[in-house]
């Protein structure tokens, strides 16, 4: 996928102008799912699971070389192919290979984010193939050629009406058909592509090494379909996927679901140990594709490796009170919201995306949430301290940064400025800082007197 | 040099100086009583239906199942007991019939393995899953401890099919089966 990270404040200021109703859909949505979460949270001893959680994840990421070997020795005792990919052009020889030797005319493919990263779609149209993603919201914004706006719902930017109106122009439904209706229609095309696709295409949420079992998580049953009647399975799996025993899967499983969706399990849990044997249901070649793309790259950071740990359940996203402002989208990449503003850096490398550690408050809801205690809050300001070390923050902000310290520290300073920026027109076309709030936005409006005046005169009615 | 020896020494080169974090142990299973009432329970909650029934009443909920059906897709491991109805394959058939390898209380799922077949399982629109009481496990760790060989596929079952993706209503049987209904069957078998 093209980033577009660096566009940041421009794009959200941009979807907030145009687009009002993304603002109401996602935070409704997303306010649900974290209404969802932290009841979830609370029928368990949260911080033990999150504590335990992180202590696997920190174990198999600095045993990662030893349990990738030990995958790739059980998938391959399992029957399974294992690929390796460094980037997306490893990826897609290797996918363009999969296609040539099985005539693949038709793929359905389960949600996932690294094939998001890896252009897999583009891919396969451009080799003749026709792709169609299965998860339902993954499905609607295929249909709208939109990339998705949250890791676990990608479509929760759209309200019902889109949907109504996008079936309406493209099956012809009625506009106010409900969503079972909709969803019905959704299903009877995808139910033909599921009997008729040569290839199914997944991610994984995990990769036990132990056992090389692929763990996939969902609630449709679009990815148990996708890796079942198709003849051949292809799974890309991000090298920071895997866990180092099978019953570790009690632990991350419910965790995981706990944290995205506010469920103790997900409604299908697929755990694929490779091919089907003589006679049984099931695809003839599993292959599993093994990427990096910048993550050996971020475990070699001494801060930011611990993003490595994330199971990419949304749960801070749907945290986050800025993210709820805009959905995805702005953000210009695959992963948005708080672990994608320390993780995208991290992926795409800081020039490409250092606005995104600045989309927060740092209000710290993102850590609470997380399952594996990834310290969100102090990357960001890691990130943010790289992007002002390496020049990266225009030079008028970092002038403006160190004169406020300077007025901020003086009282006389202080309240001389403030006087003056009371008493006199602001130039708020001239400069940029002001532009940078005003565009889109009424101008500033200073209150007549100043907080301190206010808070004096406060005082001596209390006095009274 | 290929990407695989590329990535791993990358990988090697970026590990050298980070201290080793330790492998925490798993968690004591803690003790639970009969596991079957938690099972009914949380299968309630999950928007599937359970019953806890002799192989009689079994036949009987079966029967009633299959009212008015032309047929039915079985799994491998149906005892001809059970099969009621004409064998319809899984794509036309409106009640799928299954075997389960084990079940798990306190998540309300059964465990579905390829062997019995994965057609039936997923297809049709009403999943009906037979499970023996005594492979009811209290909780998914003590399960997965238990499992001492995989099949190619295992599928964990914990309700019906779902979807919020459109405006946030929930959908059932969006892809799989919009209806699961799991029969315990008592005694040995």
């Amino acid at each position: 996928m093209q980033a577009k990270a660096k566009l940041y404040p421009k794009e959200a200021a941009k979807l907030l102008r145009e687009k009002p109703g993304v603002r109401e859909a996602v935070t409704g949505a997303t306010l649900h799912f974290e209404e969802g979460r932290k009841k979830a949270y609370g029928e368990i001893d949260a911080e033990a699971f999150r504590e335990r959680a992180k202590r696997v994840k920190d174990h198999l990421l600095t045993h990662l070389d030893h349990y990738l070997e030990l995958a790739e020795k059980r998938l391959r005792e399992n029957g399974v192919q294992v690929h390796w990919a460094e980037d997306p052009l490893d990826a897609h020889r290797i996918l363009r290979e999969v296609v040539a030797r099985h005539g693949v005319k038709r793929a359905v493919k389960a949600k996932s984010m690294l094939t998001e990263e890896l252009g897999v779609n583009p891919l396969l149209q451009s080799l003749g193939v026709e792709v169609l993603e299965t998860d339902l919201g993954e499905y609607l914004i295929q249909l709208l050629g939109e990339p998705p706006s949250h890791i676990v719902g990608p479509a929760i930017h759209l309200a019902l009406s889109d949907i109504q109106r996008l079936f309406h122009q493209r099956f012809g439904t009625p506009l106010n058909a409900s969503p079972e209706a909709l969803a019905a229609v959704a299903r009877k095309v995808l139910r033909d592509a599921f009997l008729t696709a040569e290839l199914g295409i997944s991610g994984a949420n995990f990769l036990v090494a132990e056992t090389g079992t692929l763990v996939l998580m969902e609630n449709e049953g679009n990815i148990r379909l996708s890796t079942s009647l198709p003849k051949v399975h292809v799974a890309f799996v991000g090298i920071e996927k895997l866990l180092p025993r099978l019953a570790d899967l009690a632990l991350f499983l419910p965790l995981t679901a706990r944290a995205a969706t506010g469920q103790r399990l997900s409604t299908y849990v697929s755990l694929i140990q490779g091919p089907a044997k003589e006679g049984e249901e099931g695809p003839e070649e599993v292959h599993v594709v093994l990427v990096d793309h910048g993550r050996t790259t971020l475990l070699h950071d001494p801060e930011a490796w611990e993003v490595l740990r994330c199971l990419r359940c949304g749960a801070c996203l749907n945290a986050c009170p800025v993210y709820r402002q805009t959905g995805g989208h702005p953000y210009g990449y695959v992963y948005s919201g708080p672990i994608g503003a320390v993780l995208d850096p991290g992926l795409l490398g800081l020039e490409e995306a250092y606005p995104l550690p600045y989309a927060s408050t740092l209000c710290g809801a993102c850590y609470e949430a997380c399952p594996v205690k990834i310290p969100i809050p102090k990357l960001l300001l890691t990130w943010r301290k790289r992007a002002v070390e390496r020049g990266l923050a225009p030079i008028w902000e970092r002038g403006a940064i160190q004169a406020l310290a300077k007025v901020m520290e003086s009282p006389t300073l202080y309240r001389l400025f403030s006087k003056a920026l009371r008493g006199l027109p602001l130039p708020q076309h001239l400069l940029p800082l002001l532009r940078a709030w005003t565009e889109g936005r009424g101008p500033l409006k200073p209150s007549p007197r100043p907080f301190h005046e206010l808070w004096k005169e406060l005082e001596a009615e209390d006095g009274r | 040099m290929d990407a695989r020896t590329r990535i791993l020494s990358r990988i090697g080169h970026a590990l050298k100086e980070r201290p080793k974090a330790l492998l925490p142990e798993h968690p004591h299973a803690p003790p639970s009583a009969n596991p079957l009432d938690l099972f009914l329970k949380r299968l309630a909650e999950n928007g599937a239906e359970g019953h806890l029934l002799g192989e009689e009443r079994a036949r009987k909920l079966l029967g009633e199942l299959s009212q008015g059906l032309p047929g039915a897709a079985y799994g491998r491991g149906v005892p001809a007991s059970f099969r009621l109805l004409p064998e319809l394959p899984p794509e036309e058939a409106p009640l799928g019939v299954s075997w389960a390898l084990f079940a798990v209380a306190e998540t309300g799922t059964v465990a579905l393995s390829s062997e019995d077949g994965r057609r039936a399982q997923l297809l049709p629109p009403v999943h009906l899953v037979l499970v023996e009481e005594g492979r009811v496990y209290p909780s998914l760790l003590e399960a997965l401890l238990d499992l001492k060989a995989l099949p190619s596929a295992l599928g964990l079952h914990s309700g019906p099919s779902k979807s919020a993706d459109i405006g946030q209503v929930m959908v059932k049987g969006v892809h799989g089966p919009g209806r699961l209904v799991v029969a315990v069957l008592q005694g040995s078998w």
